[in-house]
């Protein structure tokens, strides 16, 4: 396992938002996670990298707990074991003072995980691998919507990580630039990359992912193959959810 | 000096407008002001920037202490915001009279010059901490959430974003802040410094002319000028 949610649980004062989590996602699978506007999908995706303290539950990376039944390892052993995970987040968060080769170099060179010059090399590789090799002395600022997301996929990249998380990567972007973004992803999934994806990019979760994890309330009300999600809806706040998606995209 | 000044090159004059000599003379001699003011200037700047720093991290650090009745203390925060109410809240000039005329009571006797750098420093570095506050808050939390995905320590992540994007935020209030303290200089006149200030004043009671405050005038917005221009080159620099 990848990894491995167990039973969490998380309340912002009174506001219970994860009610007790569980899955569990195999290396090389693709998640989908749907679902309405405040069930906890930003929440739990946040808690699997550390951004956010869950109270209850355990999760582990590769086999390794960072956090068991609530009481969370040491601050260094937990860097250990969530360096091979990244995230992309919905607003991108490049680092406006930092070109786009720091962006991507800073941290690794920082952590002396490798050389400058490999990181410069990396960075090549990654550009380009995004259609960007072109921009690496650009800084963000210059940039379009969807080619600061790219560079920001291409900066989780640097460190090879196991496993990408995603929190609606192209929310924020124009209609016309999401395209480009989901092509990346697409390459990553051909790649056999791990990626658990929060969206409401219904194409993607039906088409590319394994497996889509459908949150309500703070659960995982439904978490099957995309065909049974899509073609034969098992649940009524599912079918609702999707008669909504479809009716708004309809409306587009 | 003035006294002496005033016997040989500045014969008793009711005129406003002065001769060419005594211009160069009245230069000359508030030059020599000039001198105070400026160190005063340099030396409360390269030491009130990096304290209001130091008190921008303790305003902000979160080390508590939670005491045995269960009470959480913030010792650094509490001292660091303390010192900043105490010296925004009191005026400059009372701050100045009290280092130089009150902490001998206690047993510290400075200097007129040190005293004044001490009240300056203190007090500046009260502002550069509300400053640089401002500009830390400023910063997307974003930044903060990325730095950790990507594996940055808290140390890192302070040196390589958030202090140079708090740079970026802060040059303007920090130019406009410099700006004041060439003009607070003036209050060191009060202790009897022989600053720009204090020089022009004796120079306008023996020459009987007030030529020298328009003269003053000039030199204070040339300084304040130059100043301008430096902060715009830094701040088309810092610009991304
Ligand atoms: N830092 C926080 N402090 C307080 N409440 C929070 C915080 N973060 C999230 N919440 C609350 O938790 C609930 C779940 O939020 P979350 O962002 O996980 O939902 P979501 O499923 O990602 O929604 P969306 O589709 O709108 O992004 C919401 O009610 C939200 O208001
Ligand atoms: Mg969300």
């Amino acid at each position: 396992m990848m990894i491995q949610v167990n039973n969490i649980k998380k309340a912002f004062g009174d506001n219970r938002v994860l009610r007790g989590v569980t899955f569990g996602v195999e290396r090389g699978e693709i998640i989908s996670v749907i679902g309405p506007s405040g069930s906890g999908k930003s929440t739990m995706l946040r808690s699997l990298i550390g951004l956010e303290r869950i109270d209850d539950g355990s999760i582990a990376v590769n086999g390794e707990k960072f956090v068991d039944n609530g009481v969370y390892v040491k601050e260094r052993e937990m860097h250990r074991i969530l360096s091979h995970s990244g995230m992309v987040f919905q607003h991108f968060n490049l680092f406006p003072h930092m070109s786009v080769k720091k962006n991507m170099t800073c941290a690794p060179v920082t952590n002396r995980l490798m050389t400058r010059a490999e990181a410069e090399e990396k960075c090549h590789t990654l550009l380009a691998k995004v259609g960007l090799a072109d921009k690496l002395d650009a800084m963000p600022s210059s940039l379009s919507g969807g080619q600061k997301q790219r560079v920001a996929i291409a900066r989780a990249l640097m460190t090879n990580p196991d496993i990408l998380l995603f929190d609606e990567p192209t929310s924020a972007l124009d209609p016309e630039l999401t395209g480009e973004v989901l092509e990346v992803m697409k390459q990553l999934a051909a790649e056999h990359m791990t990626m658990i994806v929060v969206t409401h990019e219904m194409g993607f979760a039906r088409y590319i992912s394994d497996r889509v994890i459908f949150m309500d309330q703070g659960v995982i009300a439904v978490d099957e193959k995309p065909e049974e999600v899509f073609a034969h809806p098992s649940n009524a706040r599912l079918s609702a959810f999707l008669g909504a998606v479809h009716t708004k995209e309809a409306a587009n | 000096m003035v006294q002496y000044i005033d016997n040989i090159f500045y014969p008793k004059t009711e005129a406003v407008i002065i001769s060419p000599t005594q211009l160069i003379n009245t230069l000359k001699i508030l030059s020599q002001g000039l001198g105070i003011t400026i160190s005063l200037f340099f030396i409360v700047i390269f030491l009130s920037i990096p304290l209001g720093l130091v008190l921008t991290f303790m305003s902000n650090s979160k080390l508590g202490i939670r005491t045995r009745r269960g009470a959480e203390i913030y010792p650094l925060r509490w001292l660091a915001r303390g010192f900043v109410f105490l010296m925004r809240g009191t005026p400059l000039m009372l701050q100045l009279l009290f280092v130089y005329f009150g902490l001998p009571y206690i047993g510290i006797v400075l200097e007129r010059f040190p005293a004044a750098c001490v009240a300056f420093v203190l007090n500046y570095a009260a502002y550069f901490c509300e400053i640089f506050r401002g500009g830390i808050k400023s910063i997307d939390p974003g930044q903060y959430e990325a730095a950790q995905v990507l594996g940055l320590r808290k140390f890192a992540t302070t040196i390589k974003i958030v202090l140079p994007q708090m740079i970026r935020v802060a040059i303007p209030s920090v130019c406009n802040e410099t700006v004041n303290l060439i003009k607070d200089t003036a209050l060191v006149t009060t202790l009897g410094l022989a600053d720009l200030m204090h020089m022009t004043k004796s120079l306008v009671n023996s020459l009987a002319n007030v030529t020298p405050f328009a003269v003053a005038a000039v030199i204070y917005m040339v300084l304040i000028f130059g100043l301008s221009k430096i902060f715009s080159i830094l701040e088309k620099k810092t610009t991304y």
